[in-house]
């Protein structure tokens, strides 16, 4: 097993709702490996007229 | 006894003003504790190097595990006592090997904690600490098979909860270390002990926490009260090993047959700093629609609840009015009473 550190940009669109946002970030964690460790470390707002947020993650995945 | 299970997290990192050092939550937690009645936290606000407390209101849960439970995937069973062992990382110079076996054997003979036995990883864990950790505490381990190995060698002999001990990087003169150690910056090595603990928790599910081995650092006139913990000892492990021994069992759900003492449905509230509400154990929160308590403690991030819009979350200036929000919940008391102006019920249409 190998760790890597993370450190990536995730549009949250509108159409997911907030309970449903820890699901879709493991979701696309887990297409990049073994989830062990991640945060939200930062919300930027209403990056286009749709009103996307855009996230940034960090964690840490084993492969 | 009335109790109002509550989570409290300061997330590790991040440099806290509150929690964000040597085990500086820990009154924190003792007066949430008082408050709720039944508190849930982690060791790195209950660890302060060579301190910590027992507090019987509080369940000291390790950060992956308590993000499990926040999701409703663990119940959590009080013990009376945990058979501990302890990992060493192999990269430990022997003086500071036998420091810390000195400690456990004070443990047993002082504090008549069951401290079971001890393994050295086979390899080294190899610490690697992110560069980028200026605002945020990250990094990796190198080996991270050979200290799960170790974790499963101390579990065949009969060990019930483990402390590791990993060699880190003499950085003693480093400006992080500095900076952190007058309290103005961010623990620089935190983030790779959360590694290494969640690494226990995920793949053994055994109660767990870390203490990093450090050469002795020189003295610092300029050392903050907060840091001032971790400079009284040579180990940081008195505080995991007090933590650990009565640290409660990690019980998968669904379970049919075995006992818990409490259930993630039992949970009412989550207390977290504010702009740190980008975790798992937030999220879980509020996909249950659990109260969250978002208390201004000065830190590196700003994911607040402008990005949420979260109803059930109360924003206060201090812990000690976040106390007073669990004290109302616990009681079933209206907040809305308490708060002036109060404003008339409201009526209802028959068309809503």
């Amino acid at each position: 097993m190998k760790l890597s550190s993370v450190d990536f940009y995730l549009d949250w669109p509108v159409s997911i709702k907030l309970k449903n946002l820890r699901e879709f970030i493991t979701v696309n964690l887990e297409k990049k490996g073994d989830v062990i460790r991640w945060s939200i470390v930062d919300i930027q707002n209403s990056i286009d007229s749709f009103g996307t947020k855009k996230l940034r993650i960090k964690g840490v995945l084993a492969n | 006894m009335e109790i109002s299970p509550t989570i409290f997290i300061v997330p590790t990192g991040i440099g806290c003003e509150v929690g964000g050092f040597a085990g500086d939550a820990l009154p924190t937690a003792k007066l949430l504790a008082s408050a709720s009645g039944c508190l849930i936290t982690h060791p790195n606000v209950m660890n302060g190097g060579t301190l910590s407390e027992k507090d019987n209101n509080i369940f000291y849960v390790e950060g992956y595990s308590l993000d499990r439970f926040a999701k409703g995937e663990i119940a959590l069973k009080w013990v009376k006592h945990q058979k501990v062992g302890i990992i060493f990382d192999s990269a430990i110079e022997s003086e500071i090997l036998v420091r810390h076996l000195q400690v456990a054997d004070a443990c047993v003979s002082t504090l008549g904690i069951n401290v079971h036995s001890y393994v050295v990883t086979k390899k080294p864990l190899n610490v690697i600490i992110d560069s980028d950790s200026s605002k945020i505490s990250g990094g990796t381990i190198e080996n991270p098979d050979t200290l799960i190995d170790a974790g499963k060698r101390l579990i065949d002999k009969g060990v019930t909860a483990i402390a590791i001990v990993a060699k880190f990087p003499d950085d003693s003169d480093s400006s992080e270390t500095n900076i952190y150690r007058e309290g103005k910056g961010v623990d620089p090595i935190s983030g790779v002990e959360a590694v290494i603990s969640h690494l226990i928790s995920k793949f053994l599910k055994v109660p767990c926490a870390h203490a990093p081995a450090l050469n002795p650092i020189a003295l610092n006139k300029n050392l903050d009260p907060r840091a001032a913990a971790e400079e009284i000892g040579y180990t940081f492990l008195p505080s995991v090993l007090i933590g650990l021994s009565n640290a409660p069992n990690i019980v998968d759900l669904p379970t049919k047959h075995e006992l818990f003492s409490l259930h993630p449905d039992q949970i009412e509230s989550i207390v977290v700093p504010n702009g740190a509400l980008g975790g798992e154990a937030v999220l879980a929160s509020i996909e249950k629609g659990l109260n969250i308590i978002s208390v201004k403690n000065k830190n590196t991030l700003k994911v607040t609840n402008e990005f949420y819009n979260y109803p059930n979350l109360f924003e206060v200036n201090n812990y000690l009015e976040a106390a007073g929000i669990i004290l109302a919940i616990k009681k079933g008391i209206n907040l809305k009473s308490i708060k002036r102006p109060l404003k008339k019920i409201q009526k209802i249409s028959n068309n809503d």
